[in-house]
């Protein structure tokens, strides 16, 4: 393998120098709290309330269920579609774009209605039946995102030799999509958790509106009408979102060794 | 590969052709549920006045200079958001997939990317603004370090071009992460193949990278597309006033303090949703153009 | 009888007539109290803590009784309020809003939509009549004149008037907190500057006042950001157009870094009025009725002053004396509010049409790709 080529260092020079920029500009206007000199007032005031913590471990737990959720719906969707069922693929697809451009508040109002206090499934009436909908609400927000990349990983795979070659050895459904097409999407899994994960600490309009304590209403609670706390705010949830994706990028790459197939 | 598949068991066949069905009705349900029905009230609010009669006044109302006008832009801001943001997402993540770089830029890029992908809204705006805004950091710096300014240049952070710069930096790093796992799917001995049998690298790339690549390059800049179309926390906070982009004007409807016409909200949805569908149907072609070089 | 005689009576009689009156008002209160307690909770919505002091309110109120408070949405504008109405119409769980704060022309549409449910607070009389819906549907609670916030940093030299404003000296310092479309704020900027020229008439004030901002977007002036506290202390809007009392709260909480005056402009004084309402199908209608006669209490009036909110009863609590001195001297000189204009519905309703509909072609046609 050659050592790394010009071309590739210039394009991560150019991207790091563009991802990085907005956030010192954002990092320094945090630390002007103090007038006249730098100083970590913002980031102070604005943990003070003290809710950081137990509103971004609840975001986070919604967020590892969430992404949970959508694996196991996803990843047997776009194996058959792949399989058997590539007519659909079209229908499929459309399905998973419509949370971008369906605004979330009209979904949100949606969800409200079809599972209010006297529908089929009152799941607004409680606690916890909110956090089931905001849950699934979640699967749907993060849907595209994980459908494409389970897609373009899937669509890589040879599908088709590696089930057959599967179920000559024996091996029933489960265990074919399980135990042989699961462990070669790794780097498609930890894409769309990635993206989910991203999304759910970042949602503020579901749960304001469904009325659950997490990480979107705690940051605007704190940082309406004010200058540099937000700042300070929006370091701190990047800084500890991105630490959280280390952690399940650890995880998902520490699993039991993949059988590739090249 | 042949067309040739080895014969199940009878009984193996027919328990197979229910096991398809049955995989994807999970996602079905879970769709029509969460995705579907909710949509439904927006589909059947745009075909309704404030009372609840039928109408098609709501639709009529879209053809209007000042909402074509608004289509008009927020599909020349995806466009450009899309196409800028697929190519410099493809071009990081080859890098960081075949750029040999030492093994931590990949782990971190991606990680960097989940939580870039999401960075939009008021922080995002508010970011760029004290970068590349009249008295942003690096305005500045230019200025005062290089006495170039940027200003006085002709650059503007509030127009259509600084939307699209600042919708860059969500738009790349979900490229990024979408087209990875593609990537890796490039074996390297179809590479080593290829230049076995004489090819150069520019013709590997044409007749056998990008074809394959193809599908999976253009359904994630249609994924970015739709991403861009539907955004619309970071265009109010930038440059709410003076663009007049879609989802601000479905904002103002639905949302609003002034205007509170939420069945015209609903129509201008439902235009989005309908741009959507055609856009995807594009792509289907698209795709089924570049996969016959797949057979 | 002597005169001293009869007013002796009539002071006894006026005293047992009174205290036979209060102890009904306290046992209907206390019956209140008991009902809304056995609701346990009450679900506002869009009300950030930080306009109007809602923040040291909804504290005293939760202290004071005990009852749970469910905020939806802080960030929600008027019409997020009216729809999470229409969207919770069959729910009672914490997600259904039992009392809104909107702007008001959307009480009476509101009404009109049968959202609402029909409430008189104890101290109604008290309300002025050009403000409250003779029914009972909706009150407006507090008011607030247009301001300036300027960061006296960067802006040396403040401008006392909306003329002012062309001033080549102000070139990239002018910004709205919001979109003319969409928001309130923005759009009643844009009348009060047409206003300030000396047109009376709405629908025409309003195009003037285009006509303004096209001619400071022209010359550069207008900055077409959204101006906020943030952009305010950045620099990026040196000045922002905000409602009296967000201008207040931002310079309070940016804590003199950067240090804001807020300028009342003289020629043209406008004032906006927000309404309170009980919604048709609130889940908690007793603690929703407790909210506001706590609202409109002494004590709650006074803690919107303190959020720099003028409450709807203030020229009666200023007859009875019962505003601190402490509280007049931190608000912007009383000459001003006494200039403001308070339009009418009608006259709302002309104005924002014209803005919303014009403001692309006349102001922002001139954006460059």
């Amino acid at each position: 393998m050659k050592q790394g080529s010009t071309g590739a260092w210039v394009a991560m020079g150019l991207g790091v120098l563009y991802f990085l920029l907005p956030l010192i500009a954002t990092f320094e206007f945090s630390l002007r709290l103090r007038r006249g000199e730098y100083s970590f007032d913002a980031y102070r005031s604005a943990l003070g309330s003290g809710e950081f913590q137990s509103a971004f471990l609840y975001s986070a737990t919604l967020a590892i269920v969430t992404i949970v959720i959508a694996i196991v719906i996803v990843v047997p969707t776009a194996y058959w579609i792949q399989f058997k069922l590539s007519w659909l693929r079209g229908v499929v697809e459309y399905i998973t774009l419509l949370p971008l451009v369906i605004p979330a508040i009209v979904l949100v109002f949606g969800y409200i209605k079809l599972f209010n206090t006297e529908s089929w499934l009152p799941l607004t009436g409680s606690a916890f039946g909110s956090d089931v909908l905001l849950t699934l609400g979640y699967v749907g927000l993060g849907l595209p995102y994980m459908y494409r990349s389970v897609e373009a990983g899937m669509r890589a795979l040879d599908v088709k030799t590696l089930t057959e070659a599967a179920q000559i050895q024996g091996a029933g459904i489960g265990t074919v999509l399980f135990r042989v097409i699961l462990p070669n999407l790794r780097g498609s899994l930890l894409s769309g958790a990635f993206l989910t994960f991203a999304i759910v600490i970042g949602d503020f309009t579901y749960a304001s509106l469904l009325n659950r304590p997490t990480f979107g209403p705690y940051l605007q609670r704190v940082g309406a009408a004010r200058a540099y706390e937000p700042a300070a705010l929006a370091i701190m949830a990047f800084a500890i979102t991105w630490g959280c994706m280390g952690v399940i990028q650890i995880v998902g790459q520490g699993g039991r060794a993949s059988r590739a197939r090249s | 590969m042949t067309g040739a598949t080895l014969s199940s068991p009878k009984t193996g066949a027919r328990a197979f052709s229910l096991a398809p069905w049955l995989g994807v009705a999970p996602f079905f349900v879970f769709a029509v549920l969460f995705l579907i029905a909710p949509t439904f009230s927006l589909l059947v609010g745009a075909f309704q006045t404030p009372q609840g009669d039928f109408t098609l006044d709501n639709l009529w109302r879209l053809g209007q200079p000042s909402i074509r006008n608004s289509y008009l832009l927020s599909l020349e801001v995806s466009a450009a958001s899309s196409l800028l943001g697929g190519l410099f997402g493809l071009v990081l993540a080859f890098a960081a997939v075949r750029g040999g770089l030492p093994a931590w830029v990949r782990p971190t890029l991606m990680t960097f990317s989940g939580v870039a992908s999401n960075f939009a809204g008021v922080p995002l705006a508010f970011a760029f603004v004290s970068t590349l805004g009249r008295m942003g950091l690096v305005t500045l710096l230019l200025d005062r370090g290089l006495g170039f300014n940027l200003y006085q240049h002709g650059f503007n952070l509030f127009t259509f071009w600084g939307l699209t710069i600042t919708y860059l930096y969500f738009q790349i790093p979900l490229m990024t992460l979408v087209v990875a796992p593609a990537l890796d799917g490039m074996k390297k001995e179809w590479g080593e193949a290829a230049e076995s049998l004489g090819a150069s690298r520019l013709q590997f790339w044409t007749l056998i990278g990008l074809p394959i690549l193809g599908p999976s390059l253009i359904g994630a800049m249609l994924l970015l597309f739709a991403n861009a179309f539907g955004a619309i926390a970071t265009a109010y906070s930038l440059t709410g006033p003076s663009l007049n982009i879609v989802p601000i004007l479905m904002f103002a409807q639905i949302r609003g303090d002034v205007l509170h016409d939420p069945n015209l909200g609903f129509a201008l949805a439902f235009g989005m949703f309908a741009i959507t569908g055609l856009s995807n149907l594009a792509y289907l072609a698209l795709r089924a153009r570049s996969e016959r070089w797949m057979r | 009888m002597s005169k001293s005689a009869y007013a002796l009576l009539g002071t006894v009689a006026l005293g047992a007539m009174m205290s036979c009156a209060a102890p009904a008002f306290a046992d209907d209160m206390d019956a209140l109290v008991a009902a809304a307690k056995k609701e346990g909770q009450l679900t506002i919505i869009a009300v950030p803590h930080d306009w109007c002091g809602y923040g040291a309110m909804i504290d005293e109120f939760k202290a004071k009784y005990g009852l749970t408070l469910n905020e939806l949405n802080p960030d929600g504008g008027s019409g997020d309020e009216i729809e999470a109405i229409k969207a919770n119409k069959g729910n009672k769980g914490p997600q259904a809003p039992d009392v809104i704060d909107v702007g008001l022309s959307f009480g009476p549409s509101a009404k009109a939509e049968g959202l609402l449910a029909p409430y008189k607070v104890s101290t109604w009389a008290s309300i002025p009549n050009e403000a409250k819906d003779a029914d009972g549907y909706w009150y407006g609670d507090y008011y607030g004149v247009l301001a300036l916030a300027v960061n006296s940093d960067i802006v040396k030299k403040a401008p006392t008037k909306w003329a002012d404003l062309k001033d080549p000296m102000y070139k990239g310092a002018v910004a709205l907190s919001g979109d003319p479309r969409t928001s309130n704020q923005a759009t009643m900027a844009v009348y009060a500057a047409g206003l300030a020229t000396g047109e009376a008439d709405a629908a025409k004030a309003a195009k003037v006042g285009l006509d303004t901002f096209a001619t400071l977007n022209k010359a550069g002036n207008f900055v077409p950001v959204t101006g906020s506290a943030a952009t305010l202390a950045q620099g990026t809007t040196p000045m922002v157009v905000l409602w009296d009392y967000n201008a207040m709260a931002a310079r309070d909480n940016l804590k003199g870094n950067p240090k804001v005056d807020v300028v009342v402009p003289s020629d043209s004084v406008i004032a906006g009025v927000y309404v309170q309402a009980i919604s048709a199908y609130a889940p908690h209608p007793n603690a929703a009725k407790l909210w506001m006669e706590y609202l409109y209490s002494d004590g709650g009036q006074i803690g919107w002053l303190k959020g720099y909110c003028h409450p709807i009863r203030f020229n009666d609590l200023a007859a009875k004396k019962l505003v601190p001195a402490e509280l007049l001297a931190k608000l912007p000189p009383a000459e001003n509010y006494a200039k403001a204009k308070f339009p009418t519905l009608d006259e709302q309703k002309a104005a924002k049409g014209v803005v919303a509909a014009q403001w692309d072609a006349i102001v922002g046609a001139t954006v460059a790709k």
